[in-house]
């Protein structure tokens, strides 16, 4: 029967993760990005509480083990799984970045694997406590079967582990080979934007203008194969700090790759007069000083 | 309702008023046809000693608490709070270059700008929920990529949002053809983060070795 | 400390968060060094020591980078705009192998291999945090 080899799996699961928690030397770490440090109110009683937890989850894996047919280790697992799922509800509704801490060497965000396997240590308890014979007689009666059975629960357990994710990559790997990347190859797309920011930025008239643009990117569009970028900027002149719109003009086509050194247009508006400030900027900027009138 | 009044129409008019100014200023070309500062000739120059107490520009960290009219209310990660004011001077980014109507409360962001007298700082810039991770692909799907960084390697979700997800490999121009993304592969992912599902909306994904 | 003027090195800059932070940066900790905070003019050095040097290994990309260790001072110029900014030294980073030979040019001219990595406040006191990468000249 599926539910004499529960404490089993079981057992081992939760000693596993219980002695991670324990005597993990990345515990305190790991409790610090947990929401207990702010349901405890400081991070040292977050790694207490990380590792009574561990030494709880020991104990009841010891029970499993040691007297699989008793109702109480199963009853208790089956506290602890809903305790799980209970505890991953409140801080995914109430801090989702943290960390979940389940089994110790596990960093990162609260999810659906998290869930599922404190539902399946529920589960797990329930037909624990249900378990009429012990684990030891059942391989014993069925060796075949228990094994099977074994297997599928090792690969459950595996499938929702973060810590075996290494396992699933050279399969990913495959796959990939066999039926070709999904992901999109962009082909018929326009330039993008970032890319024309890009060349941009690489350019002389970005380090002339340099002085006088203030602000990211503000706004952009493209007109008649030309594509308009425009900034927010301050000039300052003998009549003192004006704000400006400082817009540049490239090739809605080129690219860093197309055009290395390309042909930027830049004009510097006004914002109250909207009327155009002729300046020379590569001047202003100092990367080229003005030739002497004759 | 005339022309002179409909929003869309009067921000065309705008653009293309702005479109004529652009095109006709003037025309900078790269280094070959003005002959440049040489870069390597600037290294040699001295630069002045600065103060690292010194800041030209105020900068704020935080989520935002409350948006009362043009004036983001942000508490920092340290217990500071700032109050954010932007202008119409302000670039605002959120996954790529929007305006001020996309942020909402409990984003994060950085802002750049200046310190007015009153105590807010008048943003010139404002980047909100944006990160720059340093990854390792763990999986490819359609439209996301599976991501791990940091030296616990924490597990992040990459959203690949039609449009605007672009690709760098190797130094080469940002492209949309992500298609050259491999698993195992190195990856600094520029996004913005989604506080309500602790996802990441790709902008860029640059791919190294 | 005050910032110097002698040339230490060149090359790329990108950014990166630390310290409480937001988002998946409230993971990412206080750095190798224990005071990085994404809010500070701090930056990270790919040699703070021979355990970090092993992780970011720039002399794979032909980069023999100097040892320096936590709390240096080094002032950072956008090579394009000139913008300049000091900054200390507060963690191990960036992974300067993993992305070996990659350029950023301005003006023709370009800086090889990600070199030093800025928090968000000083990389943005120099450049927009949306271009993600800068060339830079460093000082000391």
């Amino acid at each position: 029967m599926i539910q004499d080899l529960a404490p089993l799996v079981c057992g081992l699961l939760l000693a596993a993760t219980g002695a991670a928690k324990l005597f993990g030397r990345r515990t305190a770490q790991i409790a610090a990005n947990t929401v207990l440090v702010r349901v405890l109110g400081n991070r040292h009683r977050a790694a207490f509480a990380l590792r009574a937890v561990g030494a709880l989850e020991a104990a009841v894996a010891a029970g499993l083990l040691a007297a699989p047919s008793a109702v109480v280790p199963g009853v208790a697992t089956a506290v602890l799984g809903a305790g799980f799922t209970g505890y991953l509800g409140y801080a995914r509704a109430t801090a989702p970045e943290t960390s979940c801490g389940c089994s110790a060497r596990d960093e990162g965000p609260i999810g659906t694997r998290s869930f599922v396997r404190a539902v399946l240590v529920l589960a797990g308890g329930v037909a624990a406590a249900f378990a009429g014979g012990t684990w030891w007689h059942e391989i014993a009666g069925r060796p075949g079967w228990s094994l099977l059975v074994l297997a599928a629960a090792a690969a459950l357990v595996a499938a929702v582990s973060r810590d075996v994710d290494r396992v699933w990559l050279p399969v990913r790997r495959l796959r990939l080979r066999l039926f070709g990347t999904p992901l999109p190859t962009g082909s018929g797309r326009r330039v993008p934007v970032e890319a024309s920011v890009e060349l941009l930025e690489s350019s002389l008239a970005w380090q002339a203008s340099a002085p006088i643009v203030r602000s990211a990117l503000l706004d952009h569009w493209d007109d008649e194969g030309w594509r308009v970028l425009r900034f927010a900027g301050v000039h300052q002149d003998e009549r003192g700090a004006r704000p400006v719109s400082v817009l540049f003009a490239l090739d809605e086509e080129a690219t860093i790759d197309s055009s290395p050194s390309p042909a930027v247009r830049v004009s510097v508006i006004d914002d109250d007069t909207q009327e155009a400030i002729l300046l020379d900027l590569l001047a202003l900027s100092g990367l080229r000083t003005p030739l002497p009138l004759v | 309702m005339t022309d002179r009044h409909d929003p869309a129409r009067r921000g065309f008019d705008r653009r293309r008023f702005l479109t004529t100014a652009a095109l006709g200023g003037a025309t900078i070309v790269g280094a070959s046809a003005l002959g440049g500062l040489d870069a390597d000739a600037a290294f040699a120059a001295p630069i002045p000693s600065l103060d690292p107490a010194i800041a030209k520009s105020a900068f704020a960290e935080g989520r935002i608490t409350a948006i009362k009219g043009s004036v983001l209310e942000v508490a920092g990660s340290y217990g500071d709070r700032h109050l954010i004011q932007l202008t119409n001077a302000t670039s605002i980014w959120k996954l790529r270059t929007t305006t001020a109507d996309a942020i909402r409360t409990g984003d994060g962001l950085y802002a750049r700008g200046v310190d007015m007298p009153d105590g807010t700082i008048a943003a010139d810039a404002v980047w909100v929920n944006i990160v720059n991770l340093f990854c390792t692909v763990r999986g490819i799907a359609k439209d996301r990529l599976h991501l791990t960084h940091g030296s616990a390697d924490h597990e992040v979700v990459g959203r690949i949002v039609p449009e605007t997800t672009t690709a760098s490999y190797l130094g080469g121009a940002l492209t949309p053809d992500l298609s050259r993304v491999r698993i195992g592969q190195s990856a600094q992912v520029l996004g913005a983060w989604r506080p309500e599902d602790d996802t990441v909306d790709i902008a860029r994904v640059t791919v190294g070795h | 400390m005050a910032c110097g003027s002698t040339s230490l090195w060149a090359g790329e800059t990108t950014w990166f968060c630390c310290g409480s932070s937001w988002g998946p940066c409230g993971s990412a900790g206080t750095g190798a060094c224990g005071t990085c905070q994404s809010s500070a003019h701090q930056a990270a050095w790919p040699n703070t020591s021979q355990a970090c040097f092993d992780i970011t290994r720039p002399d794979l990309c032909g980069e023999s980078i100097a040892r320096r260790a936590c709390g240096s001072v080094m002032n950072v110029k956008h090579q394009c705009s000139g913008a300049t900014v000091c900054v200390t030294v507060s963690d191990c980073g960036p992974r300067t192998q993993s992305f070996c030979g990659e350029a950023t040019c301005c003006n023709g001219a370009c800086r090889t291999n990600r070199v030093i990595d800025l928090t968000p406040a000083a990389f943005s006191a120099i450049g927009n945090l949306s271009s993600g990468k800068l060339p830079v000249y460093i000082y000391e």
